[in-house]
Formats: structure tokens, C-alpha cells, sequence
């Protein structure tokens, strides 16, 4: 039986293919939950990913931009964080939360098409080691000159002995070994820690019944699952898989919103400049219907992040979602007006790409000047369902 | 039954007597003509003997199969709810057991074509099923019957088929009127499912009420005693797996087609930490009326849910056939519980699970002609039925709305060609949704 939803052909073929999500999304019931004790590689993990002496600036680390106080996303509402050895250099894209990822592969196209899977806002990443990899030496971020210096950066730590106890006591005479294990360290971490898969959030505790919705979080579920209204659940998914297994409230897709284009992001001062998404990877060059594609982020804690959207263009959840369901009904409200009057929809596209947007599933098939899918009171209802996918509930 | 077991015992005396007399005469110096003449008369009077008990056994068969066109003894026995221990007729001599061959191949197939009046466009035809099975007799009293089922004639991850284990049960006859049936086999549930091969029904698709309701064809794993009557009453009960509610997806649509189909779990890798019970009543103590019930119910959360629910389904049919005519009528209804529980997540989604469910038909058909070959039988069928009949509340503005109940008008007719081959057509006209009106043709065959 399949469990993907029907996908609207488009005239344009495979782009509209790209933009519709599909089913899945919930927690792989084989896997263990984690411990209560960190193996030695995750403690280790643990020690890497706080210690902001690894970076160029010396005061920024892994938890700098992924902080555990707000669902292991950025502490502030910066459309990019700023990183460099001067911490001034503006990053590139919001920085993903990194929470509820071990469901999460490598990349790939499943059989209908659709991209599906990897780490990053475009998957180039095909788990949480290749992910860590690349802040320690992107200029922009944790700036380090190359993997030796990051090397020599741990090799200097206090954590050193416990490094080489676990890897071997010439571990840092091979830098690309170093930088492997390093980052492997890191991944253990993601993968036992608790914190990166807690399931503590009010609506964990309500579907295991030990909890129940207030009328306006009903309200505002009943809004989110329906496929005529919010339609949220088309690619956030939030049932519980046939195993029993926890919603992860993304199905790990890709969909291209069309959203505006941020001027707080200083490369976008230059016109010619546009964030092209999954077709800026190297080896998607060719593939012109997956430009303007992100990743579909999970909903657990996003009432913790301040900004929205992969170039954080959005700041509060009433904004993310009233651009959803007026985007088409009101656009002059979210675009820009050119010279002569006329509202640039999908202005942080090429106008080439802007036929990939997707324009076919709810709540974005509304026509200018009709009634956007849900009115003021129900985005209300709806944030209010959102705050109970944060974790570390307490009745 | 009980002749028949005589017949059997006397026809089984004669080969083992022909037998010792033939070493007897061996040993013996009675001239060689004189012992093959004997040979011959007792090879006769055998015959005869058989010839009997296939007679009586067909007499049983006509009385209690629910096949329009009554096919060869052993399909009929594999389907019925009353299972003497059927004896495959066979006039080979010694091939081996001594009342025919041991393992027997059955097999039934479904070639359909569907054409929607005011929608061609989707006009499909299909090879809906081909299924083979056999039965393989271990002794007089223990036999194993199996079916494997091949939907839409091509299986593969990129294919739209499916290759199932329909049955695969082995029954012991433990006393005269009592067998134990265990293993995977179909629910005694209305007219159809037991008896579901293409020459067993009217019309070229089975009824809704037996396919959306009763979901046909259901078959479980577990235990069952069938007792057999000699007032007519056949009961049956046992206990099996059930269905499992946490496979309800609120995001299709399969669930309103069939509530119980979209739950069922086939006994593939079937979650049973609950096990369900069932009980089945028929009786044929008048000739040609079949009047019967069953009822089943069991748990279906299986402990993965801080709530437990209840699936239960029960059904009252009627068979009547005097001469030319053959009357029935099914009514099922089925029910889960503590749904409000289950739904609560589910809110606003496509397909929520609904508290009850039912559906009913009536069916009359004339053999209008028949001869030794063909035989022709038009019908007309009207059912109701509704998949989600009500749903528990779940507050205001939350609660769906009941469906709306489907009523189908189908006319047709049968056409039987020899013992087991079936060529039908038949119109059929949807209330709710006339766009699935449509004409449809069959062909199959069931041996």
C-alpha cells in the first residue's frame, strides 16, 4: 500500500514533481534509543561540539550556532550567523536546527522522482560526520585555515589524552585520519545524545496519552492535518507511522516556496546574486527543475527558532505562515514592487526558475484576491499547535 | 455421511480382498484363466462400488455447495463450511492410496473488464486473479489445503500486482461430526468469502457489501473446530488473529473504501499480542435454504497504544434456491471502539476511523435455460451499504460527518459453460457516484 500522496502532473513535468512532498516521516522503530551514558567517541563528540577554541575567532563553536536552549538551532534571529576569524563574515543560509535527523540518509531520488534525504539546506552532506566536516573550514563560519589547523587545534585540547586513548596514540600525525575521527566523534554525539531525539514535547506525551490538547491546540491540529485547509501535514507529517513510530513532522523532501528575497543578507545587494538551492550543488548544475528546491526542515521546536526559511527571511511563526496562505492571494504584501508598479512574485529567483515554485498543493493554489486558506484566527490556532512540538514538556 | 463412509469402507475391503486373493491364488494351483476371470468380476462389482459412492457424494455436494454451477468435488469441499472429509473420485486402480490420488491441484482465475459509461476513459481490463492451490490428502482423516493468489497478473516493486498466500490450512477430522482446522484459513463470514471463485457468485465483481464491509477476502491465522450436524447445522468457532487499528492512515483514502481492508493484516508478520474470536452458525436442514450467521470480535491495538480498541463484525445471511430461482441477502455490520481516542491525533485529516459501519443486499436469479452444457442465469442485485455509517464525537467542528451510504443496482447474467467455466456481464449503477457506473464482462473458471 502506498503512502505517498498523489502528486498533480504539471505541463512542465518533472518541476512540478519537485514541488509536492510526500508521505513518511516518522522515526525508524529499528533504531536503539540512546543511552543514558555517552560511549568514550561520543563524549568526546560532546567536548568537540562545545569548544569554541576550534574556530579561527576562538569563540565560536558547534553549539554557538546549534544551541541546545533552543532545539539545537541559532540563539538569536539572524537571517545568517556570523562567523570568520572576526566574526563578521555573514553566512550564506540560516543555520539548520539539527535535531531529529537520525531518520535522515544520504541524498538520493526516489522512485517518483522527488529529491529526498542528505544533510544541509540541499543534502550535499550524506550524514552527520560529512556535515561536520564542513564549518570547521568554511572561511565563513568557523574559518580555520585547513584540517591541520583544526588538528593541531585538538591536539592542543584538554580532551587530547582521552583522543588519543580512543583512536590511538599517533592518531594526529595523519591529519585526514584526525579529521575523519574528528568528525565521526561528533557524530556519535548527534546520534546518543538524548537531547538531539528527546520526544519530550507536549504532543509526544498526548499521543501516548498522557496528556490532552487544549480546545485551540485541537483546533489548531485539526487545521494543520486538513488537506483543505493548512494542509501542513502534506509535508510536515505529524501521525504516528503504522509501526508506532513518533511523526518527525518532515518527510525529508525538497519544495521550492518562493520565498521573497532577503535584504538582510548582504550578498543579495548584488541583483545578479540569487541562492539557487539544490541546482547550486556541482553535481546538479544541469538540473534547472530543482532550482529554488530546500530542504523541508522537521516542526519539533520550531516555536524555539527565531528565524524561518533558508535565508531567515521571516522572524516570527505568524509571518512564516501568513506568507504560506498569502502568498498567492496577496503577494504585494511579501514581494517588492519593480519601477513600474508591478509586484515581483518569487523575487529571490531568476524569472526562468520561478515556473518550479510550487503553486499546486494547499494552501498555496489560491488565486490573487481570493481567501487565503486560513484566516487570522486560525494561523493563532495554529502556532498554538506548533508550541506543543517543543521539547521538554512538563505538565 | 454415514453410507457414504460404508461405501467407502466396503470399496476399500474389495481392493485389499482383491489383493490377497491374487497372492492367494498364487500360491495356489487354480489355473491362471480362472484367477484373471475373478480378478475381472471383482474389478467390476469395484466399480460399481465407486460408481455409488461418487453418486451419494454428488447428492451431498448439490445440497450443501453454494456454487451456482457445482464444480468437481474437490474445489466444492476445499470452499464449503461443511468439510466431510471429501474423498477425491478417481476409477485409477492403485495409483497409489486407495481412494484417488493423494494431492489434488485446484485453481481458479478471474479475467474482468470494466467500463465506466460516463468515464471510458478509465476503462480497464484486467487479469484480476489467477490462483492455484492444492490439497494434498495425508490420511483419511488429515489433509492440507493451500491457495497462493496472483492479483493482477504481474508482481515486482514497480508492478501494481500482488502474489498472497490466500490459505494454507491443515484440517483433522477428530470425530464423526467435529474437524480442527488450523493454520491460515478464510472467516466464515457471509456468502462469499468462503466461497469466492468466480462460478460461486453473480456478477462479474463480488458484491461491496462483502468486499467493503466483510472484507473479502479475509482470511486469518489461527485455530477453529467445525462441527457438522446431521440436523443440518453446520457451527463453527475459533480463535485468530485480527486486525490491526494502528495501521489507519487518516492521510488516504483506503479507509473510507474499506474500513477493515485498510486494517487487515493477512498474517504477514501480523502483530497478535490481541487475538479475536470468532463463531459461525449455518443451517440446511430444509433443501435449497441456507440461513446462517457469524460473528467476530477481538482486540486491535495490540499494547502499541496507551488505548485499547475493539474490531467486532457480524453478519446473518440467507441462501434460498428453489427450483429455477436463487434467492440471498447479506446483511454486516461492524464496529470499533474507544475511537475518539485514536482519532484525536487524526483530527482534520482526510480519513478518520469511523464507529460503525454496514452494509446489506438482496439477489434474485433464474436459471431461464440450461442444458447438459450451458446453462444461462440472469440476476439482479440491489445493495446499500455505508463505510462509515457514524464516528464517535470529537467536538464540534472536529466530528466528520457520516458518509454518505452508496446504493448499487446491478443487473446480469451468468453464463456456465461445463462444470466450471463461467463467462458474465453485468451493468451496474452507483447513487453516490455515477461516475462509476459501468458495464462490466468476466471470464473465469474454478476447478
Amino acid at each position: 500500500m502506498a503512502q505517498r500522496r498523489w502528486r498533480l502532473a504539471s505541463a512542465m513535468g518533472s518541476a512540478a514533481l519537485l514541488a509536492a512532498c510526500g508521505g513518511g516521516g516518522t522515526a525508524t522503530p529499528a533504531a536503539a534509543p540512546p543511552s543514558a551514558a555517552l560511549s568514550a567517541a561520543a563524549a568526546l563528540g560532546e567536548k568537540i561540539f562545545r569548544d569554541a577554541s576550534l574556530s579561527a575567532s576562538g569563540r565560536q563553536s558547534c553549539a554557538s550556532c546549534h544551541d541546545p536552549a533552543f532545539g539545537h538551532s541559532p540563539p538569536n534571529a539572524l537571517a545568517a550567523q556570523f562567523g570568520g576569524p572576526n566574526l563578521d563574515l555573514q553566512g550564506t543560509r540560516k543555520a539548520p536546527g539539527i535535531r531529529y535527523l537520525a531518520a535522515n540518509g544520504p541524498f538520493f531520488f526516489a522512485a517518483d522522482g522527488a529529491p529526498t534525504g542528505g544533510f544541509f539546506w540541499d543534502g550535499r552532506a550524506r550524514n552527520f560526520a560529512e556535515q561536520a566536516t564542513e564549518p570547521f573550514i568554511n572561511p565563513f563560519e568557523m574559518a580555520n585555515a585547513d584540517k591541520a589547523a583544526v588538528v593541531a587545534k585538538i591536539a592542543a585540547a584538554s580532551y587530547a589524552a582521552d583522543f588519543r586513548t580512543l583512536y590511538g596514540n599517533d592518531v594526529f600525525a595523519d591529519v585526514d585520519g584526525a579529521y575523519l575521527r574528528i568528525s565521526l566523534a561528533v557524530q556519535q554525539y548527534e546520534r546518543e545524545d538524548v537531547d538531539f531525539n528527546a520526544y519530550s514535547s507536549k504532543y509526544d506525551a498526548f499521543l501516548r496519552g498522557a496528556a490532552s490538547l487544549s480546545a485551540a491546540e485541537t483546533r489548531g491540529l485539526a487545521l494543520y492535518n486538513s488537506p483543505t485547509k493548512g494542509n501542513c501535514a502534506g509535508c510536515h507529517p505529524s501521525a504516528r507511522g503504522a509501526d508506532g513510530s513518533a511523526p518527525l513532522f518532515t518527510d525529508f523532501t525538497y519544495d521550492n516556496l518562493g520565498v521573497p528575497r532577503n535584504p538582510e543578507l548582504t550578498r543579495n545587494a548584488d541583483p545578479a546574486y540569487f541562492d539557487l538551492g539544490l541546482c547550486q550543488r556541482a553535481d546538479f548544475a544541469n538540473r534547472g527543475d530543482l532550482c529554488g528546491a530546500f530542504k523541508v526542515p522537521t516542526l519539533r521546536n520550531v516555536a524555539l527558532r527565531q528565524a524561518y526559511f533558508h535565508n531567515g527571511r521571516f522572524k516570527t511563526l505568524k509571518d512564516a505562515l501568513g506568507f504560506y496562505v498569502q502568498r498567492d492571494t496577496n503577494p504585494a504584501k511579501w514581494y517588492p514592487l519593480d519601477g513600474s508598479g508591478t509586484v515581483v512574485k518569487f523575487d529571490d529567483l531568476p524569472p526562468e526558475y520561478r515556473v518550479n515554485v510550487n503553486t499546486t498543493e494547499v494552501p498555496y493554489n489560491r488565486r490573487l484576491g481570493g481567501v487565503p486558506a486560513l484566516s487570522d484566527a486560525e494561523i493563532d490556532d495554529v502556532i498554538t499547535f506548533l508550541k506543543t512540538l517543543n521539547d521538554g514538556y512538563a505538565p | 455421511m454415514h453410507s457414504t463412509r460404508l461405501l467407502a469402507a466396503t470399496s476399500s475391503v474389495l481392493i485389499a480382498a482383491s489383493f490377497a486373493f491374487a497372492d492367494t491364488a498364487a500360491a495356489q494351483s487354480a489355473s491362471e484363466s480362472d484367477f484373471s476371470k475373478r480378478l475381472d468380476q471383482l474389478a467390476s462389482e469395484l466399480a460399481k462400488v465407486k460408481a455409488e459412492l461418487a453418486q451419494l457424494q454428488q447428492q451431498q455436494r448439490t445440497a450443501a455447495a453454494a456454487a451456482p454451477a457445482p464444480g468437481t468435488a474437490t474445489a466444492a469441499a476445499a470452499a464449503a463450511p461443511a468439510p466431510a472429509p471429501a474423498v477425491p473420485v478417481s476409477t485409477a486402480l492403485g495409483s497409489g492410496l486407495l481412494n484417488g490420488p493423494a494431492t489434488v491441484l485446484t485453481s481458479y482465475g478471474e479475467i474482468n473488464y470494466n467500463r465506466p459509461t460516463n468515464d471510458s476513459k478509465n476503462t480497464v481490463a484486467d487479469m484480476r486473479r489467477f490462483v492455484l492451490g492444492y490439497q494434498h490428502r495425508f490420511d483419511e482423516k488429515t489433509k492440507v489445503v493451500t491457495e497462493l493468489e496472483v492479483e493482477h497478473a504481474v508482481s515486482s516493486s514497480s508492478d501494481r500486482g500482488e502474489v498472497e498466500v490466500e490459505q494454507a490450512y491443515l484440517e483433522r477430522q477428530v470425530a464423526r461430526q467435529y474437524a480442527v482446522r488450523a493454520g491460515l484459513f478464510l472467516m466464515p463470514s457471509g456468502l462469499l468469502n468462503e466461497n469466492h471463485e468466480p462460478t460461486a457468485f453473480y456478477g462479474v465483481e463480488r458484491n461491496f457489501v462483502e468486499t467493503a464491509i466483510i472484507p473479502s477476502t479475509w482470511r486469518e491465522g489461527g485455530i477453529q473446530i467445525v462441527g457438522t450436524y446431521d440436523n443440518g447445522v453446520t457451527a463453527q468457532a475459533g480463535i485468530t488473529t485480527g486486525f490491526d487499528l494502528n495501521k489507519w492512515d487518516a492521510t488516504s483514502t483506503e479507509g473510507a473504501q474499506s474500513p477493515l481492508g485498510s486494517i487487515h493484516q493477512e498474517l504477514q508478520l501480523a502483530n497478535a499480542r490481541d487475538l479475536s474470536v470468532f463463531g459461525a452458525l449455518n443451517w440446511r436442514g430444509v433443501p435449497g435454504l441456507l440461513l446462517g450467521g457469524s460473528i467476530f470480535t477481538g482486540g486491535a491495538t495490540h499494547g502499541q497504544s496507551a488505548n485499547s480498541s475493539h474490531v467486532t463484525l457480524w453478519d446473518v445471511h440467507v441462501r434460498y434456491q428453489p427450483g429455477r430461482w436463487d434467492f440471498s441477502g447479506v446483511y454486516a455490520r461492524g464496529t470499533i471502539s474507544n475511537t475518539p481516542a485514536f482519532n484525536a491525533p487524526l483530527v482534520g485529516s482526510t480519513t478518520l476511523i469511523p464507529k460503525s459501519f454496514d452494509g446489506w443486499y438482496t439477489q434474485a436469479a433464474y436459471k431461464l435455460w440450461s442444458n447438459d452444457q450451458y446453462s444461462l442465469a440472469p440476476f439482479v442485485r440491489w445493495e446499500q451499504f455505508n463505510t462509515a455509517r457514524s464516528f464517535a464525537d470529537l467536538g464540534a467542528g472536529l466530528t466528520p460527518d457520516a458518509a454518505r451510504t452508496e446504493r448499487v443496482a446491478t443487473i446480469g447474467a451468468n453464463f456456465n459453460i461445463g462444470s466450471g467455466i463461467v463467462v458474465k456481464a453485468d451493468l451496474q449503477r452507483f447513487r453516490q457516484n455515477p461516475d462509476a457506473n459501468r458495464f462490466d464482462l468476466g471470464l473465469g473458471w474454478s476447478f
